[in-house]
């Protein structure tokens, strides 16, 4: 039983508080990928294009372009190189601009 | 770009002028354009009490002429582009429209004889709610970032976690 539930039930409030206060169940979330730079190769980079059931993951020479706005969150860039890459626990990505959305992401793994 | 001074004077007008307006109550039009259905099912849980959106002064209203928000989810079939203009015609100003899910931000469908695959194609959107489907939480931070009660995260985030494993 989740806490909040459990808490709830016995203060008669279920509840939350967010936006005042952050939510216990959010952790439990799926968020979009961050990414390791040092660990990103071209070659480790197009899998993961190759993996991705949209448009969210495109590469410009040695730039990951990350499209935030696009991603499902679904794992599978992450099911390619589990190293690389890691669930990044933000949900709060709403944006004003679809602009700041797109991350350039280096790929600094070819350089070692 | 960096907004010069006046930019940065107008911007902050504009914010305080929104959080007047939009700030003690906003009612809330949703408007499914060929979505799953996923989207609805969350913004069907804002009301739910977990959520409460209520007590945050946002509800839900079926008619378009009493919303201040148009919360758009779905690629925009094209079949749908004459209700969802219309929708956005038929509310009074001013007026945000949200685009809700990766679908509505272009990231799952491409544009084709079926369908625009965003919500921008068809309607100016002035905030964009990523996730697919955005989660209740992500739904209310949106809704806050359009009445400016709450600031946007994302243009501070990197997706780049650290070595040792932390987040963005």
């Amino acid at each position: 039983m989740p806490l909040w539930f459990a808490r709830g039930l016995r203060r008669g409030v279920v509840t939350t508080r967010y936006p005042a206060r952050p939510d216990g169940s959010a952790v439990a979330l799926p968020t979009p990928p961050a990414f390791r730079p040092l660990l990103l190769t071209r070659e480790i980079v197009d899998r993961m294009i190759a993996q991705c059931p949209g448009t969210a993951l495109s590469r410009a020479a040695d730039t990951l372009v990350f499209d935030a706005g696009s991603c499902t969150a679904c794992g599978r860039c992450a099911r390619v190189a589990p190293h690389a890459v890691t669930p990044s626990g933000e949900f709060e990505l709403a944006a004003t601009t679809r602009s700041a959305l797109i991350k350039m992401v280096p790929i600094l793994g070819e350089r070692r | 770009m960096t907004p010069g001074p006046d930019e940065a004077t107008t911007a902050e007008r504009l914010r305080a002028q929104i959080a007047a307006q939009f700030g003690r109550s906003l009612h809330i039009r949703t408007l499914d354009t060929g979505s799953c259905a996923v989207c609805e099912q969350e913004i069907r849980l804002l009301s739910a009490p977990h959520y409460d959106l209520h007590r945050l002064g946002f509800f839900f209203t079926p008619a378009p002429r009493h919303a201040d928000l148009l919360l758009v989810a779905g690629p925009m079939v094209r079949a749908f582009e004459v209700a969802a203009r219309k929708a956005y015609e038929a509310m009074p100003g001013p007026k945000v429209v949200v685009a809700t899910g990766a679908c509505a931000l272009g990231g799952v469908y491409q544009a084709d004889p079926f369908m625009h695959g965003e919500v921008e194609a068809v309607l100016p959107v002035d905030v964009w709610i990523p996730g697919c489907p955005p989660s209740p939480l992500a739904l209310l931070h949106g809704l806050s970032v359009a009445v400016g009660r709450l600031a946007e995260k994302v243009p501070g985030l990197a997706f780049v976690a650290d070595e040792n494993g932390g987040g963005a």
